[in-house]
């Protein structure tokens, strides 16, 4: 295997500008690290949608879900570098992995940065039977009852377990933390109140936050959500340094000319540009790069800031 | 109650189901076995239970269910272990197998009939012509129904090593 | 109840529209093809449509996609009945008594009081969400991880009583499917258990190539070896329809297993799993003769196929009613609804009331079209039972595999399988059943989810089970079945030993 990738790096190097202004010729496929359904597998579909009308080749999603997302991104890691392959990599697949699964089989920061998809902010909330209603008075509770409270996530390594990790450690709170299967079930038994509290992205919690169900403390992102606009922000609610955000963004094996990859960097751009593509992004709650967010530049240096900022929350963590 | 087995003369005669005895060695064995598996993983105390404390328990349930299992055995009455069909097991695991092998590597087009033929000599009445054409005209339709009809994304084609 | 009738009236004036009737046909075949092939389930059909509805409008998307899911519940019973192989954990229980009947002949009454049954229920589950859908979601906010639990130990007692011989083999069986189960990451610390360092079982066993592995190729292979038993399907045709005196007989059965079944699959975390072996097991406690059952006893196809049909339906309750999916398959609806720009909460009810109602009444629309597609197709069915087995059985093969590597494009999952299929041999030899292992694997995972959750609530404590009144009503219940399950086998047991 290791050989053939050598092989194939040669060939590719020989032939590359050739095999790149011919690219694409066939269709593409994108792994998408999750199960159908969830909001990076929406992402990936709405960007690949446009992105393929423009590259004038179908890119075709295909779900290996899996370990946190890292059986997918593995997958991908060692498919062939010919651009025929990509993947759709995340916060937890390209940023909280190398902490929390010690013989990950590929490294977040060597893989060839296409750009940034989508992000979608992360939202503090609570169950409405929990007496705190602002951010303020729910840090005050936390630190006060430390054995009573609750706090559901989605599985280790999910965007919830991770996001919420970071929570606690610079609330310097440790309340018992319940996993569940999926942010499904865990809404459940916290709009029964089985559970205080989780931190999840907006995608998952806006309906029931406008439906009453839950109680939203803050959004960690610089800006209030157009989708919920009553929602303050970490810095307005006084947790200015929670910011964090579930990024998404594509990318290709080690070693793909950087031709291909610049042609799928414009694609994407072009995407992101398009009215209807961003029209069904932000209606999901997402947030979109800036332009100068959109090159490949930016999302290598992101990706290595991330590991940088999660390995020492999450080992501490453990 | 005709069969009188290893027992001294003079005691009650006894039965034994030759089935339930090997039955209840095997699940002895699997529950060793996971549990040898699952040493190294922590039991937990009860208020955090650890990642071991369920496969564990329920492996030392499974020994106790077959250890149970053996000793009825020689009190009840029950048939005796069949003989294992070799050549059943053989050709139709032997086709998976080969299926799993060549499926990605080769595509659908090489994978199928080999395994189809294959398997298909787990039956006594193969005869490699009907199998061989039959198992072309099947391949054929399951590339139409799985990859065209259905669209899903399995490899037909392929010469990837 | 002018406000109910409005609001049907608004759902099939969007269901009956002719772009609508056609994706909902649409669905329904495409939903019975994949249920008929062994392996290939709904969610990799849905997920692979999913790029297709991005330019249907939403409800028309939503329609085909539910058609797709209700339409695979219809044909599983199919693979079921025919050739033993359960395509899904709600079809195991099908194949104790459908296949009997197959083998006696009866695979057209099996077939057609399944579709009938399950027509049945679809009808009475779709007028069920129409009229108390909204209160009846509530009942998933009384079960929390303590009540959940206390219903698993209920379902597994239901796994005693699926056995048809020996209760101590069943419940090591159900040890067994248990041991299995919890193989995989741990869900509350991330580790690997028992995993034999094998990346691909990480994620734990799948159940279909667990299913396919020990019931269908373990059953190729014996049945290869005692010709006289392949053969009996083939020598007897029989009725292709059930007759007036099935459907008496079905007809409470069904009855039951709609309301038992209806019930199970308001539940979150996949309650609609336990509704066939319930109703199953409420069919063998009632019978008066409970010996007919594994030997192809009509009630025990009619009650569990209504069960899962309509449990297939109610499960819609929690996600149109709360936008909270109950199983994995919902948790794809809740995808595709995202995808047309509905976020699905608590207010898809009011906000979008054409996709709330047309998509109850596209369902009850669908039935109607699955029980047309349905009943001619048993001849059909029958008739390819008369195809010899020696090519039946490497077509069988040949379609479990790719059904396999569908799951999860993994050739690991067919490897698995051949590995299942050598232990199921190895089991049957050994003269244990594999339905109830199955049914301990499919609920040890959520057996263990949320007894560990309810754990860590109770802070340790198992007081948590009892002190919660549900949760002791369930338990109560639990521990009366397992008297009733065991005691018959106790007494026979005396009664032996009085013989000798």
């Amino acid at each position: 295997m290791k050989m053939f990738a050598a092989a194939l790096a040669i060939a590719t190097a020989l032939t590359g500008s050739a095999m790149a202004q011919s690219y694409p010729a066939k269709p593409i496929t994108m792994i998408v690290p999750f199960a159908a359904g969830g909001p990076t597998d929406i992402i990936a579909r709405f960007v690949g949608e446009h992105m393929s009308r423009s590259l004038g080749q179908t890119i075709v999603i295909e779900n290996v879900a899996g370990a946190g997302g890292t059986t997918g991104i593995t997958r991908a890691a060692g498919s062939p570098n010919d651009g025929y392959t990509i993947m759709m990599g995340h916060m937890g697949t390209h940023g909280a992995a190398p902490a929390l699964y010690p013989g990950l089989k590929y490294d977040p920061t060597a893989l060839v940065p296409v750009g940034i998809a989508a992000s979608t902010p992360i939202l503090i909330v609570g169950s409405n039977k929990l007496p705190p209603k602002t951010l303020q008075e729910f840090i005050a509770y936390a630190k006060a009852n430390p054995d009573k409270l609750n706090q559901a996530h989605a599985g280790i390594g999910s965007v919830s377990h991770s996001t919420c990790v970071m929570l606690n450690v610079q609330l310097g709170i440790k309340p018992t933390a319940v996993p569940y299967t999926g942010t499904g079930p865990a809404l459940n038994d916290m709009i029964s109140g089985q559970v205080d509290y989780m931190c999840d992205q907006i995608v998952n919690l806006s309906e029931q936050i406008r439906a009453g169900n839950v109680r939203a403390y803050a959004i960690a992102s610089p800006e209030r959500s157009p989708a919920l606009p009553d929602v303050p922000t970490t810095k307005e609610a006084g947790l200015p340094e929670y910011q964090v955000i579930a990024w998404n963004a594509i990318f290709a094996p080690v070693g793909t000319a950087p031709e291909i990859t610049a042609k799928l960097n414009d694609a994407l751009k072009k995407a992101l540009a398009d009215e209807t593509t961003r029209g069904r992004l932000l209606n999901l709650g997402a947030v979109l790069p800036k332009e100068n967010e959109q090159s490949q530049a930016f999302l290598g240096e992101f990706v290595k800031q991330e590991v940088a900022r999660w390995t020492p929350i999450l080992k501490a963590a453990k | 109650m005709t069969e009188k087995l290893q027992g001294q003369p003079g005691e009650t005669p006894r039965k034994r189901s030759q089935q339930d005895l090997g039955g209840g060695l095997f699940l002895i064995a699997i529950g060793l076995f996971a549990i040898w598996q699952g040493s190294n993983l922590p039991l937990g105390t009860l208020r955090s239970m650890g990642a071991g404390m369920l496969p564990i328990s329920l492996a030392w349930m499974l020994i106790a269910g077959g250890a149970l299992l053996v000793l009825t055995s020689f009190t009840t009455a029950g048939p005796d272990l069949e003989r294992w069909s070799l050549r059943g097991l053989c050709y139709i695991i032997g086709g998976v197998l080969v299926f799993a092998f060549t499926v990605q590597r080769f595509g659908l087009i090489v994978a199928g009939p080999l395994s189809m033929i294959i398997g298909s000599f787990a039956s006594d009445e193969a005869r490699l012509k009907e199998a061989v054409i039959f198992a072309v005209i099947m391949t054929a339709l399951c590339i139409l129904l799985f990859k065209y009809a259905l669209g899903l994304p399995i490899p037909v084609v392929n010469f990837r090593w | 109840m002018n406000e109910f009738a409005a609001n049907l009236a608004l759902g099939f004036g969007t269901a009956l529209s002719l772009q609508n009737l056609f994706l909902c046909f649409t669905g329904c075949m495409v939903g019975t093809l994949i249920g008929v092939l062994p392996g290939v389930g709904p969610i990799a059909t849905i997920a692979m449509l999913l790029p297709i509805t991005f330019g249907l409008d939403p409800v028309g998307a939503l329609i085909m996609l539910a058609g797709i899911y209700y339409g695979a519940q219809y044909g599983g019973s199919t693979t079921a009945i025919l050739v033993n192989i359960p395509g899904e954990a709600t079809s195991v229980v099908t194949t104790l008594d459908g296949h009997q009947m197959a083998k006696q002949g009866r695979a057209g009454v099996a077939l057609g009081i399944a579709a009938i049954g399950s027509f049945f229920a679809g009808t009475v589950a779709t007028l069920f969400i129409a009229a108390v859908g909204k209160p009846l979601s509530q009942i998933a906010q009384f079960f929390g991880p303590a009540e959940y639990f206390s219903l698993m130990v209920l379902g597994l007692i239901f796994a005693v009583v699926l056995a048809r011989g020996s209760v101590l083999k069943a419940m090591c069986m159900i040890l067994l499917g248990l041991l299995v189960a919890t193989v995989g990451t741990d869900l509350v610390s991330g580790q690997e258990r028992l995993t034999l360092g094998i990346q691909d079982l990480s994620d734990g066993v799948d159940f279909a190539s667990m299913a396919m592995g020990i019931f269908g190729f373990a059953e190729i292979i014996r049945n290869l070896e005692n010709p006289e038993a392949r053969d009996v399907v083939k020598s007897k045709i029989g009725r292709l329809l059930p007759n007036w005196q099935d459907i008496k007989d079905a007809s409470l059965p069904v009855l039951r297993g709609t309301f038992i079944g209806g019930l199970l699959g308001i539940l979150p975390g996949n309650g609609a799993v336990l509704g066939p072996f319930a109703a199953y097991t409420v069919e063998k406690k009632l019978a008066k003769d409970p010996s007919r059952f594994g030997r192809g006893a009509i009630e025990g196809v009619a009650g569990p196929e209504s069960a899962n049909n309509a449990g297939a339906q109610t499960a819609f309750i929690p996600l149109l009613t709360l936008g909270i999916p109950p199983n994995a398959v919902m948790a794809l609806m809740v995808g595709a609804m995202t995808i047309h720009g509905i976020v699905p909460g608590p207010q898809v009810m009011t906000k979008n009331p054409d996709l709330f109602w047309g998509m109850v009444a596209s369902m009850w629309v669908g039935n109607l079209m699955l029980l047309i597609i349905n009943l001619p197709l048993v001849g059909m069915w029958v008739r390819l039972l008369q195809v010899p087995y020696r090519l039946m059985f490497p077509a069988i093969m040949i379609f479990c595999c790719i059904g396999i590597y569908s799951i999860n494009n993994n050739t690991s999952d067919v490897l698995f399988t051949g590995f299942f299929a050598l232990s199921g041999y190895a089991l049957l030899k050994f003269g244990f059943e594999p339905a109830p292992m199955l049914l301990g694997f499919v609920l040890g995972k959520l057996m263990e989810e949320k007894l560990r959750q309810a754990m860590i609530l109770s802070r340790g404590s198992f007081m948590t089970f009892v002190e919660r009144p549900l949760s002791l009503a369930l338990l109560i219940v639990s521990l009366i079945m397992l008297i009733i399950a065991v005691l018959p086998a106790m007494r026979q047991r005396r009664d032996e030993v009085f013989t000798e």
